[in-house]
Order: structure tokens, then sequence, then C-alpha cells
């Protein structure tokens, strides 16, 4: 054994220490973050660094990322990093939301603190899609009446405190049924729940749980990179679903709209609806409240008994002014509410319209002068808010629906 | 140049003929070589392991992804453990096929052959300390092995797993048979092993008498080819951990099912394969015990009877014992590849 021989490996030994040395000069420099919540250092930064912040009232210095998406908090290699994470990208998938979302201090806490958003949700139509299921069920025979007896998941109500409330829900499971048209049903028709993937393209675009509203998606790629949450939910998020296209009940197949909206106006419901300036030019959560649209605990069969408010909630009627709260509580929900989304600087004092269910309209504020101004959740304009109380209107008291209303004030199209 | 302390491990010289690579394959002293690396990587690692249920998966994950070169230590501590199953497997059979297992060699060779199993024992317990997903349903079937063994299973089980089942217990017997119980009889049984080759007359050959080939070279010569076996290893080492990370994935959960790597580490394979065709307790614990037992009778049953052919490869007098190593191997072969395939 020679000395040449030695050297030669001696040098590859420092060629190997040297490679050693450049993999790990390559690795990434971990940035560590812990957030307050958890006290649990996690490194998801060093890769995620570039992400924007989720919302104004989820701090990631607070939050982390760890405590709504789980994930491995330690790990530096991007498969075992993501392998435990809730939901894929997506956390807020109700399977998974009560993990992600919940918390007695978060989204699943007591209904006396506003803080059962996860258990209303459950219950809500969006979830359950009872609606749509019983009405196909009811109009193929399958079952007696329009109460619904199936939802997407089996579901107990721990609530019952509406007339029309019912007390549970089974699961809803096509290979139980025989008739084609509502097998077909199950088959083209459960695209529009919120545990369902959306249909294809663009307009369609959201994602599931929590997301489907609360994450701007619409006329995006969701392959794309997300990182928000807002309450500001502009109107054609909503139309990822209620978009208006049509079932055609014969083939139980989704026909999508076929005209070619090219404005607001005509983009906004399907094209042989009526509806007034307010109801294209604001958007859908202006007026349509939070127990509406996420439930308020009761399981319904429909729609029509969740969906309270109408023109003379916020407009009153000829012998009635809108109904009016002063806020005096610190913790008042419209207080919070307002804080998520500051299009106005809402304060204690100040005088909000509310629901007859006594939820905040927090949005429209009465002004100095006794008017009140809406201002709009999403863009901020400010509209006057014309109250039918003293005006020349000529409804009949008893006759509120919303198509006495248009009779008059529909826009022309 | 003087001796020094390393030099006189050895003896002042040794038979040029036996003492050439391709008689020994180095794989006895690149062996010890790999325990020494064993023993300094796990030290480092238990600088930064902790043996708690909680801790464990996310210790393991700090050490490879934030501590400084830490990642490239427990790769290191990995593929030394590998290599060291691939070494002493080789070792064992250059001394079936060159016969040296004959008299003096018998208390030696069945000391060499309980190193082999206790270091698949340290293998298995330092794959289980990972306590992550991926070595779920290994530590499961493995484990319930155990069970299976008449009379004394549940007692041997309740012993290895320190109860029923999964627990902190588990890990912290693991841990310490793992670190400390398996280190030390790998180590006993190891000293003992390198001094019974020194008492035994060093490597096998002839008898003085009937020896044809005289030359030797100094221990110095053969400090010399250990120190570059140990380089050229070291090289292949280091290239290894840094370019191949150990395995790792998320905390173990024993709520959730075992499906996520339902596959052995690779060097019980073969067991896995053989469970597939049947009773556990035969085809799990007897047929692999007997495997060994087999091996051990070798040099009883199976001795090279002509002293001449001591110290050459494949002597014509043993025959039958190189038959049988050849049979274990390829079976052993056989059964890993059919695992891997998933037949």
């Amino acid at each position: 054994m020679n000395r040449l021989w030695i050297t030669l490996a001696s040098v590859s030994l420092l060629v190997a220490l040297l490679a050693a040395a450049w993999t790990y000069a390559r690795s990434p420099q971990p940035v560590a973050l812990t957030p307050s919540l958890t006290g649990q250092t996690e490194y998801c930064l060093t890769c995620h660094g570039d992400l924007p912040e989720i919302s104004s009232s989820h701090p990631v210095n607070i939050f982390g990322c760890v405590s709504c998406h789980g994930g491995e908090r330690l790990a530096l290699d991007a498969d075992l990093a993501h392998s435990t994470m809730r939901g894929g990208r997506n956390p807020s998938g109700l399977t998974v939301v009560k993990a992600s979302c919940g918390g007695d201090l978060c989204h699943s806490g007591v209904p006396s603190e506003d803080r059962d958003h996860i258990q209303r949700v459950l219950t809500s139509l969006q979830s359950t899609y009872a609606g749509a299921i019983s009405q196909v069920l009811y109009t193929y025979g399958a079952q007696p009446d329009l109460t619904a007896r199936y939802g997407i998941f089996a579901l107990q109500a721990e609530q019952i405190s509406s007339s029309n409330s019912l007390s549970s829900l089974t699961t809803f499971d096509p290979g139980s049924f025989s008739n084609a048209p509502i097998l077909n049903f199950a088959e083209n028709c459960l695209n529009c729940h919120l545990s369902s993937d959306p249909l294809p393209g663009e307009v369609y675009a959201r994602f599931s749980g929590c997301a489907a509203c609360h994450t701007p998606t619409s006329g995006e790629d969701l392959n794309q990179e997300f990182h928000q949450l807002t309450t500001a939910i502009p109107y054609n998020q909503c139309d990822t679903c209620h978009n208006r296209g049509n079932y055609d009940l014969r083939e139980m197949e989704f026909r999508p709209r076929n005209d070619q909206p090219e404005d607001r106006l005509h983009d906004y419901y399907q094209p042989i609806a009526q509806f007034t300036q307010c109801e294209w030019e604001l958007d859908c959560v202006d007026c349509h409240t939070r127990k509406e649209a996420m439930g308020d605990g009761n399981l319904y069969s429909n729609q029509g008994q969740v969906e309270y408010v109408r023109c003379y909630t916020c407009h009153g009627t000829l012998n009635q002014p809108p109904l009016t709260r002063t806020i005096t509580d610190p913790n008042d929900i419209a207080l919070r509410q307002a804080f998520l989304n500051p299009v106005v600087d809402l304060q204690q004092g100040d005088n909000i319209l509310v629901t007859e269910k006594d939820e905040p309209l927090w949005n429209i504020r009465q002004q100095p002068d006794g008017s009140f101004e809406l201002v709009a959740k999403v863009n901020g304009t400010k509209y006057p808010l014309p109250l039918v109380t003293g005006s020349a209107c000529k409804q009949k008291p008893d006759q509120q629906e919303s198509k006495y209303c248009h009779a008059c004030h529909a826009v022309e199209r | 140049m003087p001796a020094s302390f390393f030099h006189h491990l050895h003896p002042p010289t040794v038979p040029a003929r036996q003492a050439r690579f391709r008689y020994t394959l180095g794989a006895g002293g690149i062996s010890v070589f790999l325990i020494l690396v064993l023993l300094l990587t796990g030290i480092l690692e238990m600088f930064y392991y902790i043996p708690t249920p909680e801790g464990a998966a996310l210790s393991v994950q700090s050490l490879t992804y934030l501590v400084p070169y830490g990642g490239f230590i427990r790769n290191l501590h990995y593929w030394t453990a590998q290599l060291l199953v691939v070494t002493a497997s080789i070792h064992l059979l250059r001394v079936i096929f060159t016969g040296a297992y004959n008299r003096p060699r018998r208390l030696n060779y069945l000391l060499g052959l309980a190193l082999l199993v206790f270091v698949l024992f340290l293998d298995f317990s330092g794959y289980v300390l990972r306590w992550d997903q991926g070595i779920h349903w290994a530590l499961v079937a493995g484990t319930n092995l155990i069970k299976t063994i008449p009379l004394v299973g549940s007692s041997l089980y309740s012993l290895v797993m320190g109860g029923s089942g999964i627990s902190e217990v588990t890990l912290i017997r693991f841990y310490a048979w793992h670190i400390f119980g398996l280190t030390l009889i790998l180590i006993g049984i190891g000293v003992w092993h390198v001094f019974r080759i020194r008492r035994d007359g060093g490597i096998a050959v002839p008898p003085p008498r009937i020896r044809v080939d005289g030359q030797r070279i100094s221990r110095d010569e053969l400090v010399r080819r250990e120190i570059m076996a140990a380089i050229l290893v070291s090289v292949g080492l280091i290239l290894l951990a840094s370019f191949w990370p150990a395995p790792i994935s998320a905390p173990l959960d024993t709520t959730v099912g075992t499906t996520i790597d339902s596959r052995a580490p690779w060097f019980f394979l073969w067991i896995q394969q053989l469970l597939k065709w049947g009773d556990p307790l035969i085809f799990g614990i007897l047929i692999p015990v007997a495997l060994v037992m087999m091996l051990a009778l070798i040099p009883f049953i199976l001795p090279v009877k002509e002293p001449s052919e001591m110290g050459y490869w494949f002597p014509s007098t043993a025959r039958p014992a190189q038959i049988l190593g050849i049979f274990s191997v390829l079976a052993l072969l056989c059964l890993t590849i059919l695992a891997l395939v998933g037949f």
C-alpha cells in the first residue's frame, strides 16, 4: 500500500466532506416563528414567508400557521411538513373545520358570545342541502311532503327553537332510491353545498367549508395560491353557487346560463328575474345576515324558512320605521363585525338598523341629521337609505313581499 | 515508525496471503469501524433525542432540520447501521466460504453469529425510536410475533413492550435497550470476538508444518490497509448521508391505522414475506430461529476436513457448508425481492 493511494483516498475524503458542507449550505436557513397563541415554535415561514396575512383578525404572529393548518411545524422537508395538514390546502373543509377553526375562544364557542359559527354552519342549508334534496324527493314521489329528512351528512339538532325546525337529518344515500331522476340528481346536482367541490370553470371557482364564502376566488384559477379570509364577501363569490343557472328537472342536469352578461346589472341573477336597484348595486352580504347565510343552529327544510330579511327590514313600511338599536355594550356583536371589516367607524352610542331577529345591520348607521346611510361592505360606497315611512309610497300594509315592491321599483333591463 | 496503542492492538506480523482484501473482503474490520461510527453519531444524537411519545418524533425532526449538521449526523447513523448489516453478513459468509469457522474458532464463530443477531436487534430498536408513522406497522407486527411463542410469549411481549400494547413505556424500553442494553452486549461480545481472534492465532491459515506460503506483512502495513478501508468507507458514508436522507415521517399516532407504510425495515422483509404464507409462530419465529440454529451448527457438523485447505476460498472438503450458505443467501434474497415486488 503506497502513499499515493493513501493520498488519493484522503483527497476523496476531503471532496466528500466538501460535498457534505455544500449540501448543508444549500439547505434553507430556518425561519422561526413562535406564535403567542401556541407558544410552540414553527418553521413554516422558511418557505412561506411571502404569503400575505390571511386577515387582520388572524395575525400570523399570534396564530402562526399550524394552529389552523396543522402540519409538521419543525419539518423543513415539504412532503413531511405538509403530510399532516388538515384538509390539504383548505383547513376549513367541514370534515376538519372543528380542529382547524374551532375552539371556545374561536369559532366553536358558546352561542351567547356569538362564537358558535361552526355549530351553526353545520346546520345551515348550505351545508345540509336539505332543501334541494327534499324538493327533489318530494317531486319524484319519494317522500310525501316537503319536510326535509335527508342531508349531505347525518346531523342531530342541538336546538329546536323554531316551529319549522327539525330534530335530525339522516345521510342522503342515493343507493337507497331506484328512481332515475333521483339518481341523476345525486349524480349531477350535488355541486353546490359546502362539502362539495365546485363545478369546473372559473365562474364556479370556490373552495369548500368556510373558505367557500370567506375566501374570494370567483373568476380565478383555483390552482393558484389563495390566502385570504374576509367578511367583505363580493356578490360574485355568492354567484359561484347562486349563479342562477338552472337545473333541468326532467333530465336532472345542471344547465349553465347561456346569456353573456357584460355588466353587473346583467350578471346579477338570472335574465328573467326582476329586482330593484339596491339588489344589484349592493352585495348580497349588505342585506342578508349571518344567520340567514350561516344558519341559526336549527335544521330547516328549505330556504324560505331561513331567509327573512325583506325590503321593509331596511326601508320600513308606511306606518312602521325600520328597527334600530343604539350600541351601548362594548361587546356588541355589531362592533366586532365592524372591526372585522372596518368600512364603518362604528362607535358606542351609534344608532344602527337591526332585523326583527335583532341581528345588527351594522353597516347602516343613523346620521346626525336623523337619516340613515348604508356603507357597502365590499367597496365602502356610501348610499343614503330612503325610508318608506313618510313617503308617498302606495304600498298596502299587508303586501310586503318583494314582488309588490318590484311592481314599481324594478329596474328596467 | 514507533508503534502506537492502535498498532499494538494488532499482531506484529500477519500472513500476507490471508491479509489480502480479496481474502478477507475487509468485512470484519469495516464492521468494527462502522460500530465506532455508530457509537460516535449515536452519542451525538442522544444530546437531542427526547424519549417520550410526544417528544420523540419532534426531536428527530428538530435534529434533522434545525440542528446544524444534525440531519447529516442522523443520516450517517442511519446509513452506517444499514451498511453494518451488510458488512456483518458478508463477514459471516466469508467465514463460511473459507471454512474459517473450524476448530479452534468454533466459539468465535458463535460469538460472531450472536453479534449479527444483536446488530439486527439494534437496527430494529433504533428504527422504532423514530416513533413516527413509518414504523407503526413494523412495531405492531414485529412485536405481535412475540406473542405467538408458546408458554412464554405473552410474558415476553409484556417484557419487551412494557404492557399490553404500545405505550410510553414501550418507547422507553426500546430506548434503554437501544442505547444501553443491546449496545453494551454488542460491545461486550464484540470485544470478546476481537480478543478471540488473537487468542485463536489470528486469521485462519493452515498449520505451520504444511504451510506453503510463509510470507508475512508487518502490522504497519496492516494498519495502513485498515485506515485505507476506513477512509474509503467514510467517503461512501458521507456521500450517502449527504444526498440520501434517512426516512422520516409524521409523529406516531396510535389512534389511526397502520396502513401508511406497512413494510418491515429492509433487513426483515424476508420475515414479512414468510409471514404471508401461514402461521406466524412457524413462519415468523421458528423458521428464522431454525436458520440461525442451522448456521450455528455448521462448525460442528460440517467442518473443513483437510487442514491444508484452511485460509483459502471454498475448501473442497466443506462443500455442504458452502451449499448451505449459498442456499441461505439465495433464499433470503428471493424472499426479500418477493416482498419488495409485493408478491
